[in-house]
């Protein structure tokens, strides 16, 4: 994405420093309460984390504010999500039980951490059984404090607000390959993914009907045992026979092809745009959200930017002619900051398009950064707390 | 060892192991229907006729087994239950037809060359009969648990006709839980929607690829 | 008019996603965890271990047998019984068992395991099937879902698997 940048060249001044400052003020009022507790807790290096990122959120906001840009920003807290989360995360499993790979006395013993990308996969049992088909626990234990109910409540709450804008704001993998793909200069699969995108964004919705069938017949949650790329940098089973073996042969197959390798040559989230099934589940939440990103026809000249720049080709040129994004927008603002002309504009459904594009931009971010702050600050912060040595979980 | 059952208390016997495993088949077939009948256009009446075809399939399939385990007269060695080389076999030609059919084969002749495509996903129309006449046959005669508990009684019966009777009614309680399938012909059908059932449609026959291969190998993943 | 009522409607539903979103810590997320907790879900057993059956009582310590598992739909393991010897810290240094699983009476399975003075060193022990209806198991410590011996919070965890052949599905 990096060209982009170059493309929009340095952020423009959309309005005044004070009036940016008055705006961002609710965000800091909400980043200091929603970090008090972490000052209350003992551990310098933990409100070191929380001073960081309040600064770190509050600023971004501000820039937000400042340039009538959202993507850039957002890219910026979204990377660090991604990195930070794993280093994070991997110091407290390596503290705790020397490795990274959970055994199967953990799993029986109900002390895997629920991650919401199992979500999809519990739905039908879950319904036609009762039965939750994840080794964790439904109640926080003091050994899994990420229980079942508490993870899916949490990714529920912010379903409810966020649409799929979650897989923007709230996913804290997404970042890592948005990382790579703004990492290189230039796409060097342009061709690839322009003849074959149109078809390659259907694969999660194969992946997920695969998932939700596969995982209420065979009573596992496929998608966590055989297709995450993300074990790879967080926690997988412990090879214990054959089967775990090929699992994790294929773990860092995917992680190396699709969230380092293709975003690389591409330039887009190819693991998010071409392949997460439950980024396919979040684009159903986006029939029901009412922030969406929309076109003026007015304004559009055709000129295809938009496309260009979508990291998850969520724009077609039919769907650009009806002045709509397609259902797997994942609200990141990249079209809207890369129009020259401002065809692409925020909206709140039910409204004009273009009429008051600001105000549906700022009505979207509040709530959304808010959220961020809560959840992916909360995450940066232990991160950084953990860099510098302190595990406030022990 | 077992008595041989009343012709009467047999068919009730079929009709309730049918209904009660009904969900064990449904687990067994439901991941070949879906998809399947995902790819078939918008309408009840065209559903309920796919449905018709793949289930008088299946039922052949069944009576094909009930016949066979009529004839052998023994009974079905319980390692027949999964890891043997039939039940193996089986999934691999399912395998191959999932494949297949999601490829869209045979073609239909054009009037004008089109470029070579590994795969065709979404363009071309799937051969409807053959599709359900080969999926049907091939789930049916997919050796799942339940399937075996019946050839076991199956063939403890006095004559062939009353096991082809016995296969009969377990067939129409397992095919009670197919019924709701029939309302997929509400969904609306669009290209998109066509081409995700397809897909999934090959990562099935992925997955019962592999799992047909270690059958075959004799392998045994447990979790 | 009606282009009127629904801006209306638009802008107040975003007030609302907006009021929504500054809910979720205090109130949202709260209220829907707890909805999912009381929803009556519970844990498969190839992970929990099933039901209860009966405890044995022994002198420091009990034996809690569990009711078999079986496998349902295609799920891809074995019939066991689960056995956890609790607390594990009140075991003795090592442990030889005769266990009635199936509440007949008559000993099914006979268990034999050192228990490490260090609660994490690795546990590994042996079943002796005493009868065709289960499988032996030597030297085990976390193979599958099916056979185990590893040591958790609720204590030393055996599963024994179910002879297939004869306990059937």
């Amino acid at each position: 994405m990096a060209s982009q940048s170059s493309a929009r060249g340095a952020p423009r001044v959309f309005r005044g420093a004070g009036r940016s400052a008055l705006l961002t003020l609710p965000m800091a009022l909400w980043s200091l309460l929603m970090f008090t507790p972490a000052f209350r807790q003992p551990g310098r290096n933990l409100h070191t984390g929380a001073a960081a990122v309040i600064l770190f959120m509050t600023g971004l906001f501000y820039l937000m504010m400042r340039t009538g840009e959202t993507y850039r920003w957002r890219r910026i807290f979204f990377v660090a999500l991604g990195f930070l989360f794993p280093v994070g995360f991997i110091a407290s499993l390596v503290a705790e039980r020397g490795s990274m790979s959970i055994s199967i006395s953990r799993m029986v013993s109900g002390d895997t951490p629920f991650c919401f990308m199992v979500t999809p996969s519990i739905i039908l049992p879950a319904a036609f059984a009762h039965t939750i088909i994840f080794p964790g626990s439904i109640l926080p234990t003091a050994s899994n404090p990420h229980s079942i109910a508490m993870m899916i409540g949490l990714w529920l709450a912010f379903t409810l607000v966020l649409g799929k804008a979650w897989c923007s704001y709230a996913c804290f993998f997404g970042g890592i390959e948005e990382g790579f793909a703004g990492f290189a200069k230039r796409r060097r699969l342009h061709r690839f993914v322009t003849r074959w995108g149109s078809r390659l964004r259907l694969i999660p919705w194969a992946i997920l009907l695969f998932v939700v069938l596969g995982s209420a017949v065979l009573l596992e949650p496929v998608y966590c045992m055989w297709l995450c790329p993300f074990k790879t940098v967080t926690e997988f089973p412990a090879v214990r026979n054959v089967e775990t073996a090929v699992q994790f042969g294929v773990f860092i197959a995917l992680f190396a092809g699709l969230v380092v390798a293709l975003p690389l040559l591409t330039k887009k989230r190819t693991q998010c745009g071409f392949f997460c099934p439950f980024g396919a589940f979040q684009s159903l939440f986006n029939k029901i959200n009412l922030f969406e990103i929309r076109f003026d026809r007015n304004k559009c000249v055709d000129c295809s930017l938009c496309q260009t720049t979508c990291p998850t080709v969520a724009l077609s040129a039919e769907s650009i002619r009806e002045g709509k994004t397609l259902l797997n927008c994942m609200k990141c603002g990249a079209c809207v900051d890369a129009c020259k002309k401002g065809a692409a504009v925020w909206h709140v459904k039910g409204t004009p398009v273009a009429a008051k594009p600001e105000r549906a931009r700022l009505l979207f971010l509040y709530g959304t950064w808010a959220l961020a702050t809560m959840f992916g600050g909360s995450i940066l912060a232990n991160s950084v707390a953990a860099m510098m040595g302190f595990l406030p979980w022990k | 060892m077992f008595p041989i059952p009343r012709s009467d208390s047999s068919a009730l016997e079929a009709l309730v192991l049918g209904l009660t495993t009904g969900p064990v088949c449904l687990a067994s077939c439901g991941p070949v229907v879906v998809p399947w009948l995902l790819v078939q256009p918008q309408g009840m009446r065209v559903h309920g006729r796919q449905l018709l075809l793949f289930l008088g399939a299946r039922l052949a399939g069944y009576l094909v087994f009930g016949a066979a385990a009529w004839l052998v007269g023994s009974s079905i060695p319980r390692e027949w239950t999964s890891r043997s080389w039939i039940f193996g076999g089986v999934q691999v030609l399912l395998a191959a037809a999932l494949a297949v059919y999601a490829a869209g084969w045979p073609r239909r002749r054009c009037t004008h060359h089109e470029p070579g495509r590994l795969v065709q996903i979404g363009e071309r129309p799937a051969p409807r009969i053959g599709g359900a006449l080969a999926l049907g046959f091939l789930t049916g005669i997919n050796l799942c648990p339940p399937f075996l508990i019946a050839g076991v009684r199956a063939a403890q019966l006095a004559t062939l006709f009353a096991s082809l009777q016995f296969f009969l009614l377990f067939f129409a309680g397992t095919a009670a839980w197919f019924i709701p399938f029939v309302s997929l012909g509400f969904v609306r059908r669009t290209p998109a929607l066509v081409t995700v059932a397809r897909m999934a449609a090959v990562l099935l026959a992925c997955w019962y690829g592999f799992s047909g291969i270690t059958n075959l190998m004799g392998k045994a993943f447990y979790g | 008019m009606r282009g009127g009522m629904k801006s209306f409607l638009g802008y107040t539903g975003a007030a609302l996603t907006l009021a929504a979103a500054v809910s979720v810590p205090f109130f949202l997320m709260p209220a829907l965890s707890k909805m999912v907790a009381q929803a009556g879900m519970h844990i498969d057993a190839a992970y929990s271990g099933g039901v209860i059956a009966r405890t044995i009582q022994r002198p420091g310590y009990q034996i809690i047998v569990y009711q078999p598992v079986q496998p349902r739909m295609l799920e891809a393991i074995e019939p066991f019984v689960q056995i956890v010897f609790q607390p594990a810290d009140a075991l003795p240094a090592q442990v030889n068992e005769e266990i009635d699983l199936d509440g007949d009476g008559r000993p099914d399975v006979r268990v034999s395991f050192a228990v490490p003075a260090d609660s994490r060193a690795p546990l590994r022990g042996d079943v002796t099937a005493l009868n065709g209806r289960y499988l032996s198991l030597t030297h085990v410590a976390g193979e599958s879902f099916s056979r185990l011996f590893v040591r958790t919070e609720k204590g030393v965890v055996v599963r024994v698997p179910l002879n297939q052949g004869v306990a059937g599905r």
